[in-house]
């Protein structure tokens, strides 16, 4: 069963398609790793869903909700994380989670479990501006998980981490649909990252789906179209290249 | 601070005031509402650009847009915050206005049913100030751009002349206006042009947020 599927779902602006058409299925408990470069229309995709941009046509279902007319019953049951963390920097790592506490409507000891889950307790009091880079990118993280939403959406969350960082981001995110019994869908423009993660992918380049499986679909889907399959980061990036090159010449 | 003006002229000059017939309450607005006004409106429109610049700094507003609040729900929310804190300092002022009267005027202390009503006029009149100051702090990303605006618009609505009505009409120059100087009719002329703008503005604010989201 899909938690999110979309139809056509294009995004255009003054003469630029950011997103174009694409259909995905994004499978309930797993997570699904968004793929592809810069620029490629992973973002825009994620703000699609959360209503921060709004599609130029097609459509999107969450969770058996549709936008616009569920909005806040879908933003009540998504937590997300888009681009940069964004927070109060006159507010303490604690009150700015306690904010969406209120919002949201959930107990005060949620608030104390989300900065435990992401590393950050002992930081609580002191002022979101003054985090590291690091510490604000968990601090977001917190945001999103703040009482255990059932879908999460996270884009680029290991961005500013150091190495020991990423992999407890890693671990953290590959453990939420067990633990928390939630779907998510978690964008990067490295395979090597979203392969340690994920059990299903969308590969997205010029805001076109390219491809869309679980990794051992990509690896047969590779041999069958002759892409280099022993290792996913090549077959990304062939698929990504042999892409630009159709578009280029207006295949 | 402007609850101090009045306090402060009359020390030095009480003698040019306290010799007037004319009513204290009358008196005291006359010789220092202008400043007052200013101060007020100036403390306005500085709140209003530290209340977005907090959520525009650290692009807290995202996170908003991203949870089950409206955006305009938030704006009536810094709204009701400022109506509240002029609330609170029109109560100063006018305790200092109070000061005033019970120490220079003692033998004339009949006009406190005047002092109230002047009060709650600038209650009402400051509202547009207050809404509009929003709608501009909440157009422009750069807190600089936004105040640069909302004191040029101050200055401005000083400049202008008082007694044309439709000039007064400025959001920003509502609050100079005088409830004992102003005719009857005028009252609750200001009155409803007051409640007119603040929904013109509410409107506009609307407006700016569906522009934004469909730009996005």
């Amino acid at each position: 069963m899909n938690i999110i599927e979309t139809r056509n779902l294009t995004k255009t602006y003054a003469g630029f398609t950011a997103v174009s058409g694409i259909n995905l299925h994004i499978p309930k408990g797993a997570v699904y790793g968004f793929l592809g470069p810069n620029g490629a229309g992973k973002s825009t995709t994620m703000k699609m869903f959360l209503g921060l941009v709004k599609p130029t046509s097609g459509s999107f279902v969450i969770d058996g909700m549709s936008y616009p007319e569920n909005r806040t019953e879908i933003l009540k049951r998504t937590g997300s994380f888009i681009e940069s963390p964004a927070f109060y920097g006159n507010l303490t790592g604690e009150e700015n989670l306690d904010i969406i506490r209120k919002i949201l409507g959930l107990p005060r000891e949620t608030v104390d479990e989300a900065l435990e889950i992401t590393g950050i307790a002992q930081y609580k009091k002191r002022l979101a501006k003054k985090y590291s880079l690091g510490m604000k990118q968990r601090l977001g993280l917190a945001s999103a998980l703040i009482g255990k939403p059932p879908i999460l959406i996270l884009d680029e969350p290991t961005n500013g981490l150091d190495p020991s960082g990423i992999h407890e981001t890693r671990a953290l995110i590959r453990s939420l649909p067990q633990r928390f019994n939630c779907t998510v869908l978690v964008s990067s423009h490295m395979l090597s990252e979203i392969e340690l993660m994920a059990d299903s992918i969308g590969i997205l380049n010029h805001g076109r789906l390219l491809f869309e499986g679980t990794l051992d679909d990509l690896r047969r889907n590779a041999a069958l179209q002759g892409y280099p399959s022993d290792h996913l980061e090549d077959t990304f990036l062939a698929m990504v290249e042999e892409d630009n090159r159709q578009l280029k010449s207006g295949v | 601070m402007a609850a101090l003006v009045p306090v402060i002229n009359m020390a030095v000059r009480h003698e040019i005031y306290t010799g007037s017939g004319a009513s204290p309450v009358n008196i005291l607005f006359d010789a220092n509402w202008q400043l007052m006004a200013m101060l007020n409106v100036l403390l306005v429109v500085m709140c209003a650009c530290i209340i977005y610049n907090s959520e525009y700094a650290d692009n807290a507003i995202q996170k908003m847009r991203m949870l089950p609040v409206h955006e305009s729900g938030m704006y009536f929310g810094k709204s009701a915050l400022i109506i509240l804190m002029c609330m609170t300092v029109l109560l100063i002022e006018a305790c200092g206005v109070v000061f005033c009267i019970d120490y220079w005027f003692k033998g004339n202390r009949g006009d406190w049913d005047l002092l109230f009503k002047s009060f709650v006029y600038e209650m009402v009149l400051i509202i547009p100030a207050v809404l509009f100051s929003l709608f501009i702090a909440s157009a422009f990303k750069n807190m600089w751009t936004a105040l640069g605006t909302g004191v040029v618009c101050v200055f401005m609505a000083t400049m202008l002349p008082a007694g044309n009505f439709l000039l007064s009409l400025f959001p920003f120059a509502m609050p100079f206006q005088i409830f004992t100087n102003t005719k009857a009719d005028n009252i609750s002329n200001f009155i409803i042009a007051a409640v007119i703008e603040s929904v013109v503005i509410i409107i506009m604010e609307f407006l700016l947020i569906k522009i934004r989201r469909l730009s996005e």
